[in-house]
Formats: structure tokens, C-alpha cells, sequence
């Protein structure tokens, strides 16, 4: 179909496509994955509790994590999340959901060295999202340090192409 | 002032008064001698056969033999005499300008009773001494043409009744009608046609059944046209993607769509909204790269309508 000519999309979303995207759609795209990380955070702590019930039933009790791990480990979990998310689809489960892509300045997937310090950038200072709003070209502080754009691209195949050469 | 006197003038008055008493002397003295006379002439004692009076007959009867003889010899020589004499006149005087400057040709045309001359004309013997040909040489038939009123003319002529007389099929049989058509301008009769009415007329589509291999002609139309590219342009006509999703999609892909759309529209509001607290104008430049390459963005590889139509 895509080869052909004849765009699945529908016709109202199709001036869109390529377009950089506004705070709203990035916002909720952004909270579905933060979403996505607490949900991996509690499934990981609830499965380390399970490990640990499993080694010694009669002294369990409930991990006590501090703040400082619990802290650490969302930012590795979301890191490592955005960076294999970005790398190898060029969209989080956020994204995928509000039909976004994250293209580097070519319009090209973002290698993996970008996307680990995009990934970063955004997990450090996830209020650079709010520039969005501000900026003529609907970027936010990451996309211009990294030269990267947030595009409407509601495509479904773009999610099974195949990765990128070389990171 | 002083009149002057002419000689001539003088004779001729002269003459006139001498001959004009004479005459009256005469007279009188006629009317007082007439009875002198008859007795003179008539003496009553004189016997019938001597009287001067028979004398006078007799002479006069002479007299007027004479005269008579004298008529005659003047007339033979005045037929001789005028015809010459008449000639050389005439050779000297310019007839025709006297006849126009003296006669009234108006008048004597007028008095000629011209029915009765044409009703003793023999027009066949006037036509059959005709030369026509050279007549007809010497017509300038342009002229003549261009001073006929033909709408006239033509308005008077019953045409039915000709053609009623005409051997259509002789006249036909004696036309070279490949001569003929070769020096016609079809093109310009061809512009001349009015196609409409002829179509009209026409059982076109019975005539295209019979006369056209509609197998060739649709093999024909098929290989000039790009099915494919013509197939596209079809779907992209009726919106395939819309009916396939109408058809068989669920209310998860509905709601996704109407989230994402009304995403955009947030955008776009959002982006007006901080735009106008900013006081900017114009459009924000939100088109992104374009990757070339497969690996690639929306935009090359998703051509959108507007993209395809253009």
C-alpha cells in the first residue's frame, strides 16, 4: 500500500504528517511514559520481592527501598528505555500511541549515541519539554541542543522498520 | 444724337412707297376703269368672234399652256439640281447639331404612334439579320451586370416551374462531376457544417456497433492508460483507508485516532495562544527534515493529498 502511492492515513491527519508537534501531544505522549517506567519500576520491585520471598519465606518482608535508589533506578530504567525506544523504532510506547516519531536533523531515526543523550537531556531536565510552547518551530530545549524534532507520524509500518545502520 | 442712315435702308424704303402707290393708282383706277374695261373688252355693237375679250382668251389660254410646260421643265431640272445641290450642303452643314439645336425631339417622339410601328415591325427578319456574336462582343457584360437589381430579377422568377422543366438527369449525365469536386474547397465547406444537427441525425451508436471492433478499440484505449497509476488515483477518490477502517475497525483504533487529533488541535491552540501573549505574527515554521533515504520521515515517504494532487 505504501509503495503504491495510497495513504492509509486519514485524510483529515494527513497535512500533519512530518509536522513538529505541540506541548499537548508531547505532554501526553511524555505521561504515558512515565507511566510506562513506574509501571516497569513496580513490576521490577514487586518481582524483586517475589525472588525474595522465594530464598527465604520465613524472614520476608517487603524491601525497604530508599528514596535515592528509587530515584536512581527510574532515571536507569528511563534512560535505558528511551534510549532502546528511540534507537531501534524512533517512538516510545508514548509516542506510538499519539503517533510521534523522534528524527535527528536529517529526518533520520536518531542513532543510538543520540539517542542515549537525548534519553539523558530528557531524564535530567524534563521541563525543557515546556520550550515547546515557546519556540517557533514547536522544539524543546532537548531538540535544540541535540538538533532533533518530535514529528506527527501516524504510520504504523514505521514502528517494524528495521534499525539503523551503525549507531 | 445723330441716326445714322443707310443707304440700302433708303432703296428699299424708296421702292416700297413707288410699288405701294402704284398699286393703290392701280386699284383705283381699276375699280374706275372696270366698266371702261367691260365695254372695251365687251363693245356692244362688235360681233362675239370679234371682241377683244375673246382675243384675251385666247391668249391667255396660250399663256397658261406655257406656263404649265415651264412648270414641268423646272421640275425635271430641280430633281436634277437639288439632290447635288443638297449633298454639297449638307456636306458643309453639321445636321445632327442643327437637328438637336432647332427640332424639338421631344415633341415629334411624342407625336409618333410608336404601338402601330412595332405592331408592323417583322422582328424575326430584324433578328435573323442580326449579327449576334459580334453584339455580343462588344457588351460589357460587368457593366450591364452590375447595373441589374438581381434580388429583384430572382424575387419575379418562379423557380418551381423551371425546375419542373429541367432533365435533372440529363443535365446530371452531361456534368464532369470529378472536375467539378476536385475544385471544390471542401475545408471550407467542411467549417461551414453545422456537426451538431448532423450528429443528431445520426444513429451513431448503432453505427459504432456495426462498423467498430470494440475488442481493438478497447485494447487500444487499455494500452495507452496506466491502470495502476488510474487505480490509485480511484481509491485515493473514494478514500479506500476510510471505508476499510469504517468497515472493520474497532473502537481501540477510533479512539487513538480521535485522541491524536484532537492532540493536534491542542497544539495548534496552544501554539496561537502563546503566540498572541508573545505578540507574534504569521505561522510557526513547524516542517521538520525530510530524510531522502528509506530511513526516512512522514513526509517522503506518506505523500499527503495535497502532496499527490500538486
Amino acid at each position: 500500500m505504501t509503495e503504491s502511492g495510497v495513504s492509509p492515513l486519514p485524510r483529515e491527519a494527513r497535512p500533519y504528517q512530518g509536522q513538529r508537534a505541540g506541548l499537548v501531544t508531547r505532554g501526553v505522549a511524555a505521561a504515558i511514559d512515565g507511566l510506562v517506567v513506574g509501571l516497569a519500576l513496580l513490576i521490577g520491585y514487586a518481582a524483586w520481592a517475589v525472588l525474595l520471598f522465594l530464598v527465604d519465606p520465613l524472614n520476608f518482608s517487603f524491601p525497604d527501598v530508599s528514596l535515592i535508589f528509587s530515584m536512581a533506578a527510574a532515571f536507569l530504567v528511563l534512560v535505558v528505555y528511551l534510549t532502546l525506544a528511540w534507537w531501534l523504532s524512533g517512538r516510545s510506547y508514548g509516542c506510538l500511541v499519539m503517533g510521534l516519531r523522534v528524527v535527528n536533523y536529517r529526518g533520520a531515526r536518531l542513532g543510538l549515541v543520540s539517542a542515549l543523550a537525548r534519553a539523558v537531556f530528557c531524564a535530567i531536565v524534563p521541563i525543557g519539554l515546556v520550550w515547546v510552547a515557546v519556540s517557533r518551530g514547536n522544539r524543546s530545549l532537548q531538540d535544540m541542543v541535540l538538533r532533533t524534532s518530535v514529528i506527527y507520524d501516524w504510520q504504523p509500518q514505521g514502528a517494524s522498520k528495521s534499525a539503523p545502520p551503525g549507531a | 444724337m445723330r441716326q445714322r442712315i443707310s443707304p440700302v435702308d433708303v432703296v428699299v424704303g424708296t421702292t416700297w412707297r413707288v410699288v405701294r402707290a402704284a398699286a393703290r393708282t392701280a386699284h383705283t383706277a381699276g375699280s374706275v376703269l372696270e366698266p371702261v374695261t367691260q365695254v372695251l373688252l365687251h363693245p356692244p355693237i362688235v360681233p362675239m368672234q370679234l371682241q377683244p375679250a375673246g382675243w384675251l382668251a385666247a391668249v391667255a389660254r396660250d399663256g397658261a399652256d406655257q406656263r404649265a410646260s415651264l412648270r414641268e421643265e423646272l421640275a425635271r431640272r430641280l430633281d436634277v439640281l437639288v439632290p447635288v445641290v443638297l449633298a454639297e450642303v449638307l456636306q458643309r452643314a453639321h445636321l445632327t447639331d442643327l437637328v438637336l439645336e432647332y427640332v424639338d425631339l421631344d415633341r415629334v417622339v411624342g407625336a409618333v404612334d410608336l404601338d402601330a410601328a412595332a405592331a408592323r415591325l417583322d422582328v424575326e427578319s430584324v433578328v435573323g439579320r442580326v449579327d449576334l456574336d459580334a453584339v455580343a462582343r462588344r457588351i460589357d457584360v460587368d457593366a450591364v451586370a452590375a447595373r441589374i437589381d438581381l434580388d429583384k430579377v430572382v424575387r419575379r422568377v418562379d423557380v418551381d416551374a423551371i425546375v419542373d422543366r429541367v432533365d435533372a438527369e440529363a443535365v446530371v449525365g452531361k456534368v464532369d462531376l470529378d472536375s467539378i469536386v476536385s475544385r471544390v474547397d471542401l475545408d471550407a465547406a467542411a467549417r461551414r457544417l453545422d456537426i451538431d444537427s448532423v450528429l443528431d441525425r445520426l444513429d451513431l451508436t448503432s453505427v459504432v456497433l456495426e462498423r467498430v471492433d470494440l475488442e481493438v478499440l478497447v485494447q487500444a484505449v487499455l494500452d495507452r492508460i496506466d491502470l495502476i497509476k488510474l487505480a490509485e488515483e480511484v481509491i485515493d477518490g473514494v478514500d479506500l483507508p476510510e471505508i476499510i477502517r469504517e468497515s472493520t475497525g474497532s473502537m481501540a483504533s477510533d479512539t487513538v485516532r480521535g485522541v491524536r487529533m484532537q492532540g493536534i488541535v491542542a497544539d495548534e491552540a496552544v501554539g496561537r495562544a502563546v503566540d498572541r501573549l508573545l505578540l507574534r505574527r504569521g505561522r510557526r515554521a513547524t516542517q521538520a527534515p525530510a530524510d531522502n533515504q528509506d530511513d526516512r520521515p512522514a513526509e517522503s515517504t506518506f505523500p499527503t493529498q495535497r502532496d499527490r494532487r500538486g
